[in-house]
């Protein structure tokens, strides 16, 4: 809360974060850690076969591979740092402070995946001169597999860990991370997926580059359903060792038992998509290694998408333990620490959020002051008119009767009981009062509402210049200058 | 004027300050390096592709350099990870605050280098496809190279922007934050030690022997020509160079001036001068070649590019000086009060569990006071209605709770709740009937 608040009404800012970062996973699981290995298995086929047509084709899914990863899937990946510093500055702050070094870490392996991607496709065509050349290629084309997987594995590791509300109060380090319980099955879930992902993606590449040979379509698909139900097998092992101790860990850190129920719930909706999915999968797999060439393409393409289907699903039941935090247990989803809570609910947080136009609520400014409430403690999850819209879950709530303000205070104070992924109010009753009249002042008109992107932040005033804060005495040094 | 002063986020920092200002400036020259080459790459392929009209080779030329492009553009984002993760670490409060500000165009930076990458694969790929059709072949070249040259404007605007707390009250939007002082005389500057990098980077790379095998030009001695060609654009770009840095210097606000940091560009300035001695002896002496003293040249640029990038460094941190100091101690404030306020909560809590509460009263509050108000109808119906349909009958409100419906066509339906027991029902029935 205090950061100048970046708002895009009409999608929303966690829609923002979540597009980036949804086709940042797409990529990154089907393109690159289920794809690499399986380029550089047909360039070894190719290399025992002496058959030119499989090197060329590992070469053409390559390209592929390629362009995307180091264009889509780069800067998907750097758009969760812009994304999240502009919309939640003081979560990815705080993350950064802590998880500094396993970021680090992780941009290092990050470094040389990007440089071996680059060696391993523009020698190519070179590293086809001698057999020793080219089994040295191959090598780096394991490598480059290798490095792949280890960024995905550093990135669950610090996903992990800040989902999971103990120990990042108590150890805040990254090996507590890795050592965490629910890690290495949340990891063998996801390489498993991955790999069955990258499999399907590639043959359905294949479909594309093979449409003139289709006795060459009927070996390599063969080929890759082999490596991809070898996986498949994996992965259901994978998910039983998941349901096996997983969804008891969550339950675990759970507080609220309206969350137990919906979590239940939620995982259930995984569970039955994993079921359908793995069953559909690998009767698809099955049949293209017995009688390969027989499987229309369409099957392949729908296979992919009930992986990618499966992968959203266990993305969202990860981020459900989260709620209503977006650190476990230290911040609310928010920005607000839930150390500050005593402070801003006894103030207000209006006196202690720097870039605030208003501080004192009057009888005349309370749509206006409750319009800034609503900034502050609001609009990282809601827009008034776009996604996760506050005007259509009032009229969700109160229909087309007119909205009394009363009503939506008695409400706001005690949703977190009801709502268990909500948050607390985090500011004083005045402020209560007057974001409900800014709420009900909605049903009839709703002003645009930009953030400072557009609108720029207020001219300072004693409150943001000041170095003690608010209107509090200086409280960390001796001697202390009063307001 | 005077700038808001906020709160820096209360945790440690992962190391000494120190040492993460040395990796710092140290990443940014790396990454900046090759963001160079990839824009300095970009702008001289399109020009050696308008050459190669006339000049076939040129055409050829232009190929060659695409491909360093491509490679140069993917090492210029991996590179700048590390920076843009140090800034993030070290100056919180002000570069989300500068971020925020410029936040729409900030965040097209993804959708619009995205874009550039892949024209650049596009054009690099596809080039036999097009040489045909000149307008689109250059017109992607164009857009690319366009593309190219607007980014690094936005970021010049965004890290200008966060040195001056006091101008952000003022600023609405990307472009009144890039019409500040000093972001446009940057950005030449900038601009033209991309020239200079990539056209030094050229003259050693078509020098190789390798080349002509690599290019296939029609005849060998070409090269020749195009490295003088080269060579003279990094002499005309260094004398720019200069001349652009001295406006930056007239117009650099004061609040970040020191005798420190002059003394830096001075150093760093006078570094460069015995290549320009040397380079202007081998672009106008017909005893000189290009290759001679190209060693010591790169030493020489490779020395002031190093102190420079310190100075930039130390200009920020003076800028800052006041305004980081200011941070710390309201940190400091903000966090001795959190603590206060949160002791007081805490005695609060205390007292009133020692006051006897009505049984039923907290159950109530924490699940059922969200929709039910005494006497308003909020989301369900309000408690005065509630008591008139159930006076005298709790295990009415009981059966309701266990298996709840809709009643009102109007309201939403309840939901279940499952987690309360029997006991906890029991008193909440009764407190809201004799509530």
């Amino acid at each position: 809360m205090d950061f100048p608040i970046f708002h895009i009404d009409f999608i929303g800012n966690r829609l923002l974060i979540a597009v980036d970062a949804i086709l940042h996973v797409l990529i990154n699981h089907a393109f690159a850690v289920g794809a690499l290995p399986v380029v550089a298995l047909l360039e070894f086929f190719g290399m025992r076969s002496k058959d030119p047509r499989w090197d060329n084709l590992a070469y053409r899914l390559l390209k592929i591979i390629f362009i995307l990863t180091t264009t889509v899937g780069a800067l998907t990946g750097v758009g969760i740092w812009f994304s999240a510093a502009l919309v939640n500055p003081a979560a990815i702050g705080s993350l950064i402070r802590v998880f500094f070094w396993g970021w680090f870490t992780e941009w290092i392996v990050f470094v040389c995946e990007v440089s071996l991607i680059m060696a391993y496709f523009l020698s190519w065509q070179t590293a086809k001169r001698s057999p020793e050349s080219k089994l040295k290629h191959l090598r780096l084309g394991i490598f480059l597999a290798a490095f792949s997987w280890i960024t995905m594995a550093i990135i669950v590791a610090i996903l992990g860990f800040m989902m999971d509300p103990g120990s990042w109060l108590t150890e805040r380090t990254l090996l507590s991370g890795v050592l965490n319980p629910m890690y290495f099955p949340q990891l063998a879930l996801r390489t498993t997926l991955a790999m069955v992902m990258g499999g399907i993606t590639m043959i359905c590449l294949t479909y594309l580059y093979t449409r003139n040979d289709r006795e060459f379509r009927t070996l390599v698909t063969s080929a890759i359903s082999r490596w991809s139900g070898a996986w498949l097998v994996g992965l259901i092992l994978a998910s039983i060792w998941y349901y096996q101790v997983i969804p008891d860990h969550m339950l675990a850190n759970i507080p609220v038992a309206f969350a137990t129920q919906e979590y239940v719930r939620w995982n259930g909706r995984l569970k039955v998509l994993l079921i359908v999915g793995l069953i559909y999968v690998g009767r698809i797999l099955w049949v293209s290694v017995k009688r390969p060439g027989q499987v229309h393409g369409a099957k392949y393409l729908l296979s992919a998408v009930l992986l990618f289907a499966m992968l959203g699903q266990f993305e969202r039941v990860r981020e459900f333990i989260r709620k209503p935090f977006i650190i476990g247990n230290y911040m609310y989803a928010n920005g607000i620490r839930v150390e500050d809570y005593p402070l801003l609910q006894r103030d207000g947080i209006l006196q202690h959020a720097t870039y605030a136009g208003i501080r004192e609520i009057t009888a005349d400014n309370q749509a206006s002051a409750g319009r800034e409430v609503f900034e502050q403690a609001c609009t990282r999850c809601h827009t008034v008119n776009g996604v996760n819209s506050i005007r259509a879950q009032l009229k969700n709530m109160y229909g087309d009767k007119p909205w009394q303000s009363e009503a939506i205070a008695a409400y706001v104070e005690n949703m977190h009981g009801a709502r268990y992924f909500m948050p607390p109010f985090p500011g004083n009753k005045a402020e209560l009062n007057a974001l409900a009249v800014y709420l009900a002042s909605l049903q009839k008109r709703a002003a645009a509402f930009n953030g400072v992107q557009i609108n720029g932040i207020p001219k300072p005033d004693h409150i943001s210049t000041s170095i003690s804060y608010g209107n509090l005495p200086h409280l960390a040094t001796p001697h202390g200058e009063h307001h | 004027m005077t700038a808001p002063i906020p709160r820096d986020i209360p945790l440690p920092l992962p190391a000494p300050e120190g040492f993460l200002e040395v990796l710092l400036v140290a990443a940014f020259l790396v990454h900046i390096i090759f963001v160079h080459l990839m824009l300095g790459g970009s702008l001289f392929s399109l020009v050696c592709q308008i050459k190669g009209l006339k000049t076939p080779d040129y055409e050829k030329l232009a190929y060659r350099i695409m491909q360093t492009v491509t490679v140069n553009k993917s090492l210029a984002v991996v590179m700048g990870v590390a920076p843009l993760l140090i800034i993030n670490t070290l100056y919180a409060p002000q570069f989300y605050a500068s971020s925020a500000l410029i936040g729409d165009m900030w965040m097209a930076v993804i959708p619009m280098v995205t874009l550039a990458f892949l024209l650049a694969y596009l054009h690099k790929f596809w080039w036999h496809h097009f040489i045909n059709i000149p307008e689109l072949h250059i017109g992607i070249a164009a857009l690319e190279t366009g593309l190219f040259l607007f980014i690094p404007l936005i970021f010049m605007t965004n890290v200008n922007l966060m040195l001056f707390p006091e101008y952000w009250p003022e600023v609405k939007g990307f472009f009144s934050a890039m019409l500040l002082p000093n972001v446009l005389q940057r950005y030449l500057h900038f601009l033209s030690a991309s020239i200079l990098f990539t056209a030094l980077f050229l003259v050693w790379w078509t020098g190789r022997k390798t080349f002509q095998q690599e290019a296939h030009f029609s005849e060998s001695h070409i090269i020749i020509s195009m490295r003088r060609f080269f060579y003279a654009f990094a002499f005309g770009a260094t004398i720019f160079q200069i001349l652009t840095g001295l406006i930056v210097l007239a117009s650099l606000p004061a609040q970040g001036m020191s005798w420190h940091f002059i003394m830096l560009l001075i150093l760093g300035g006078s570094s460069a001068l015995p290549a320009i001695g040397w380079m202007w002896q081998n672009l106008t002496r017909s005893t000189h070649l290009i290759d001679d003293n190209f060693k010591q040249i790169i030493a020489c640029f490779a020395f002031a590019t190093l102190i420079m990038g310190i100075a930039r460094h130390d200009y920020r941190e003076n800028a800052l000086a006041d305004h980081k100091a200011a941070i710390v101690e309201k940190t400091a404030n903000y966090m001795a009060a959190v603590k206060e306020a949160g002791e007081q909560a805490q005695q609060a809590a205390k007292t009133q569990e020692r006051q006897a509460s009505v049984p039923g009263e907290s159950a109530f509050n924490q699940n059922c006071a969200a929709c039910h108000h005494a006497t308003l109808p909020t989301v369900g119906p309000a408690l005065q209605e509630i008591k008139a349909l159930y006076a005298d009958n709790p295990s009415g409100i009981i059966a309701w709770t266990k298996a709840p419906g809709k009643k009102r066509p109007d309201s939403m339906t309840m939901p279940g709740f499952a987690q309360l027991s029997d006991a906890q029902l029991t008193a909440i029935s009764h407190y809201i009937l004799s509530h």
